[in-house]
């Protein structure tokens, strides 16, 4: 009688391989595939993120044609060309045709691509939907030809299935196109291709894109920067926050024996001391073996770890986007919003969670045509890739709920949700490992540490946005005052002088009583002989003024500028010029230009006015004296704005707004 | 929203209404001068005027009436709105001057398309030269009349056992019964009801009941009302105009007549008795003029809503906002209107007149009225 089989080996006959094919069927969602909308778009993103990867590590300025075209009722043709190092023959059916391959899952760098899924899957929901070969060009710049190679994937056993190959002669140096014919659907607005390329051309303005749409619209985005952004640099991971489980797995990859050694080399931000220290409060021997260590040793050594002052991680590892790109590409993309306020863009240092690196970073426009009575635009990006679904499951969005924008100017209901407002809010989170919610990438986890950072960013961006708003606030009570004294007190005038039969008096002292600013207006404007600043301030104060007035410019434009009137001093080292402007009389008026010969590059905004001799309540138009600026102001200027202090008299004491008031009145009755 | 380029003044003589006193210009051209006087002296320009709001109305036992008191606001063209204002006050100015120059008039609807031509002063609704002219009224102590500027006719009417002498426009006095010289519509209340326009002679009728709304005097009248209990129908069209509270005031004053008040029984209605009764808030500088303060409210009272089992709607939020500001209200600060305002938003229901056609056309006439009034002791 045959031995009957036992339950181990009953159940060992059921267990097989499971097909990649039949994994990707089962986690089509996750991966990104579960309907024809973002089928097209995962693709485009995943074809697009390899593109600028490749480009950024051969230090190329990317060049980047995504081309959708329709073919039959439900497929589209996606080609995704870039100027990319190439890549060599062999290797195409490896990266293309296979699952989990890639260079950059073991890499402690931050990269786009991280679990060498993406492409692939995208060539294998194209083989599954369509039962189409993906068609791959490449040239590497050694070689005459580019090589065409069209492959499937093998579903049992997740190997590439080369169709045919064949070699081009392509003009170009060198490049990749990959295109694909698939189930899919195009449609414009938000969850696009056309929104995540216009995302991905914000935070990366040294990229240029063309989109070729099914209808054969053609958007391009220009670059906004020459600038490579550096390859960051691989380092070993930092112990903060790092695991039991990770630890083992680096001490056993060791690449010195010796564990005093081995902290310092294979973890980052170690030193000498620190090394000893460790060791010391884990009591283990200096030479204890890196490889020998198990159990308990290596839990007291990760609690040494986490005890002892290490230097903090470095950034090296992580490619910010930085304050300056950050506003070109936003400008670049958002220049026909003509957004009336770009805040300064913040860059926070990076710091640690589970022994991975990683930054935040917040850009933050405000009016122009942006929509003023929706919520508030938030761009959300990881690793410079925007994150265009599950906003709600993301802690980007709920760090920005979570505060209070109404501090900061903006809607918002009982203090907290989705502000409201023209608005629109950029989110860099970069990390070697970003917390994703899942693989499909669309949002990124909750966790404390990132947490932190989030709102540290976005309250450093809401400031400006609060100053931004209450500095406008002051313009627009200026433009009342201005409509008061301009159109109305004139006219009042008139009537009443004519009423009772008199010459209409001097308004001058009335007018400086209304506005009570020192007005200070400036304008850049090009002229056959150059660029010609003006700066032209006017007392509206009731009384005479001494000011001294300051310009601040680049270093470089220094030796370029000519002055109209000679200046008091000047400081080329710091850029600075000043002017003594000798009792302004109420309503009188003083200007100061400076010239610049033709074809330099200058720009309102390269110049800025500081005033002195009158206090911030009282000026409009430049800003006062910075605190931090040691100048030695004219006696004059001193008594004068001492003088400008004391209350004039006759001051009238706050009195009840009748036509404020009166507007209750109309609430209580209706009658005629 | 004003038409452009609508016809511009369709004015009439000011002969026939009389009302207009000359020494009206003097006040506005001291309001010039003060003014002028102040831009001359190098000050803002400002004027002060006492708040027209429901915080600035004192009770005055001399008139038994509720006027403005003593609070007082500053337009000043330190403010934009205040600017504006102070401008059109005196495009305002010169335009009654140069009314009294030529002998015109003009309605009040008139006078907003006149300001289209006032550039920065004109008014954007019907409800700012409105309040510019009640504003021009305190701070001269003049009446609109005085600037030559009147209320369109309102259609207020009355009917009943009421001989008047009227002056018509073209200067005829004509005497008029105002039950068996008159339409079904009745006596057209005109707007000026001043002595020299309107004199009354006799009335048979035992007391006046103003009413909320047309349909009711016409029920009323049906039914015979008037003549059978020698009353004086009122129709007061919502809340009423100047002329028909001057007129019922004077009804009651010269006449002798005791004045109900007969509305609806919601929060609004409530405002209209308090207007007639105790005088209203915008016009509390004239209220010893317009104000009736023997007139007595008989419904629709909270109370009459569950006595009478009336159909009835649920209070809207407004309408409890509205009751609760009259809590606030100093008028309403009797007992009995406390207790009133408080039945109506504890039962949160409210009811029209005519809901008591639920028992029949008769029943208000037959039984409602009757009962009513003889509790009141007016029957």
């Amino acid at each position: 009688m045959p031995p009957s089989k036992t339950l181990a080996q009953q159940l060992a006959a059921k267990q097989r391989e499971i097909s990649v094919a039949e994994f990707f069927e089962r986690n089509r969602q996750i991966l990104g595939f579960d309907n024809p909308l973002r089928a097209l778009l995962t693709t485009v993103k995943e074809g697009v993120d390899n593109s600028l990867d490749a480009c950024e590590e051969a230090q190329q300025l990317p060049d980047i044609l995504v081309e959708v075209t329709k073919e039959g009722v439900d497929r589209l043709r996606v080609a995704v060309e870039d100027n990319g190092p190439g890549i060599l023959k062999r290797e195409i059916p490896n990266v293309f045709g296979r699952l989990l391959y890639g260079s950059r899952f073991h890499a402690n760098r931050q990269s786009r691509g991280q679990q060498g899924i993406g492409i692939s899957a995208a060539v294998l929901y194209a083989g599954l939907t369509t039962a189409r070969p993906a068609k791959v060009t490449s040239k590497v710049e050694e070689e005459e030809a580019a090589h065409v190679v069209e492959l499937l994937i093998d579903t049992q056993k997740n190997l590439p299935k080369v169709v045919s190959e064949d070699l081009l002669l392509w003009d170009r140096p060198h490049g990749t196109r990959i295109e694909l014919l698939l189930k899919a659907k195009y449609q414009r607005g938000r969850q696009s291709p056309f929104d995540y390329l216009k995302g991905t051309a914000i935070v990366n303005p040294h990229a240029r894109f063309t989109l070729v749409e099914p209808d054969g619209t053609r958007i391009t985005y220009e670059r906004a920067s020459t600038e490579v952004p550096p390859v960051p640099k691989e380092v070993a991971p930092h112990p903060y926050g790092l695991e039991l489980g990770e630890l083992a797995y680096r001490l056993k990859a060791a690449t010195r024996p010796l564990l005093l050694e081995c902290l310092q080399k294979d973890l980052a931000g170690v030193s000498p001391r620190a090394a000893r220290e460790v060791l010391s409060k884990a009591g283990l021997s200096s030479t204890t073996r890196a490889a020998d260590l198990h159990g308990e040793d290596l839990e007291k050594l990760l609690t040494a770890l986490h005890s002892v002052a290490l230097v903090a991680p470095s950034a090296e590892s992580l490619s910010a986007i930085g304050p300056m790109l950050i506003k070109r590409g936003l400008r670049n993309v958002l220049g026909d919003v003509r957004p009336e306020f770009y805040a300064p863009p913040v860059s926070r240092p990076p710091k640690v969670r589970g022994g991975f690196p990683f930054l935040v970073e917040v850009g933050l426009v405000y009016g122009g045509a942006l929509p003023a009575d929706q919520p508030v635009q938030l761009l959300r990006f990881a690793n410079r890739v925007p994150l265009l679904f599950q906003q709600g499951a993301c802690a980007i969005t709920t760090a920005v709920q979570n505060l209070d924008w109404r501090r900061y100017g903006l809607d918002q209901k009982g203090g907290q949700g989705m502000p409201g407002g023209p608005c629109l809010i950029l989110v860099h989170v970069a990390s070697t490992k970003i917390p994703f919610t899942s693989e499909a990438k669309e949002a990124v986890a909750e966790d404390p540490e990132l947490d932190k950072e989030l709102t540290l960013a976005l309250q450093a961006a809401a400031r400006h946005l609060r100053t931004h708003i209450s500095r406008r606030t002051r313009r627009e009570f200026a433009s009342e005052k201005f409509a008061i004294i301009l159109k109305i007190l004139p006219k009042l005038a008139e009537k009443t002088s004519a009423l009772v039969h008199k010459p209409v008096p001097d308004l001058t002292p009335v007018i400086t009583r209304i506005m009570d600013v020192v007005s200070v207006d400036t304008t850049v404007a090009s002229e056959a002989g150059g660029i010609r600043a003006r700066t032209e301030v006017t007392n509206y104060t009731p009384r005479a003024r001494v000011l001294e007035v300051f310009v601040e410019m680049p270093c470089e434009l220094v030796p370029k500028a000519k002055y109209a009137q000679t200046p008091e001093g000047t400081d080329a080292e710091l850029g600075r010029a000043w002017w003594t402007l000798e009792k302004l009389p109420p309503s009188g008026k003083a200007s100061i230009e400076v010239s610049f010969p033709k074809g330099t590059e200058v720009e309102a905004s390269d110049l800025s006015w500081y005033i002195a001799g009158v206090d911030e309540a009282h000026l409009l138009g430049a800003e006062p004296l910075p605190g931090d600026w040691d100048v030695r102001l004219p006696r004059a200027v001193i008594e004068a704005a001492e003088a400008g202090l004391e209350p004039l008299p006759g001051t009238e004491e706050a009195e009840v707004d009748y036509d404020a008031a009166e507007g209750s009145a109309r609430v209580e009755d209706d009658e005629s | 929203m004003p038409r452009k380029g609508a016809p511009v003044s369709k004015t009439t003589k000011a002969d026939g209404i009389g009302t207009v006193r000359v020494d009206a210009l003097k006040p506005t051209l001291d309001l010039a001068r003060s003014i002028y006087e102040q831009l001359d002296a190098g000050e803002i320009p400002r004027m002060r005027l006492p708040l027209r709001t429901k915080q600035n109305i004192a009770f005055q036992m001399k008139d038994g009436v509720w006027k403005l008191g003593r609070a007082m606001g500053t337009r000043s063209a330190r403010k934009l709105d205040g600017a504006l204002m102070l401008l059109r006050t005196f495009y305002l100015v010169d335009f009654i001057n140069e009314m009294a120059r030529e002998g015109k008039t003009s309605t009040l609807r008139e006078l907003y398309y006149i300001s289209e031509g006032w550039e920065e002063g004109k008014f954007h609704s019907e409800d700012e030269s409105n309040l510019l002219i009640e504003d021009l009224e305190v701070l001269c102590e003049r009446l609109r009349e005085d600037f030559r500027v009147h209320p369109e006719e309102n259609g207020a009417s009355v009917i009943g056992d009421l001989t008047i002498k009227e002056t018509n426009r073209k200067g005829v006095v004509k005497k008029i019964n105002c039950r068996d010289d008159v339409g079904d519509g009745g006596y057209a209340i005109p707007f000026n009801v001043e002595k020299e326009k309107i004199e009354f002679i006799s009335s048979g009728a035992k007391f006046v009941i103003a009413i909320e709304c047309g349909g009711m005097v016409d029920r009323l009248a049906e039914n015979g009302f008037d003549e059978k209990h020698g009353a004086v129908l009122l129709h007061l069209k919502g809340q009423p105009a100047r002329s028909t509270r001057r007129f019922l005031k004077r009804l009651n004053e010269e006449l002798k007549l005791p004045v109900v008040v007969f509305t609806d029984g919601d929060p609004w209605s409530f405002r209209i008795f308090a207007s007639v009764a105790f005088g209203a808030i915008k016009t509390a500088h004239i209220s010893q003029y317009l104000a009736t303060p023997q007139a007595e409210f008989l419904g629709v009272t909270a109370s009459d809503i569950e006595n009478y089992e009336l159909p009835s709607d649920n209070l809207t939020d407004q309408d409890i906002r509205a009751l609760q500001a009259e809590l606030t209200d100093p008028r309403f600060k009797t007992a009995e209107w406390r207790s009133e305002i408080e039945l109506m938003l504890k039962n949160g229901k409210k009811a029209e007149q005519q809901s008591l056609a639920k028992y029949g056309l008769n029943y208000v006439t037959d039984t409602y009225l009757p009962e009513k009034l003889g509790e009141m002791g007016v029957l």
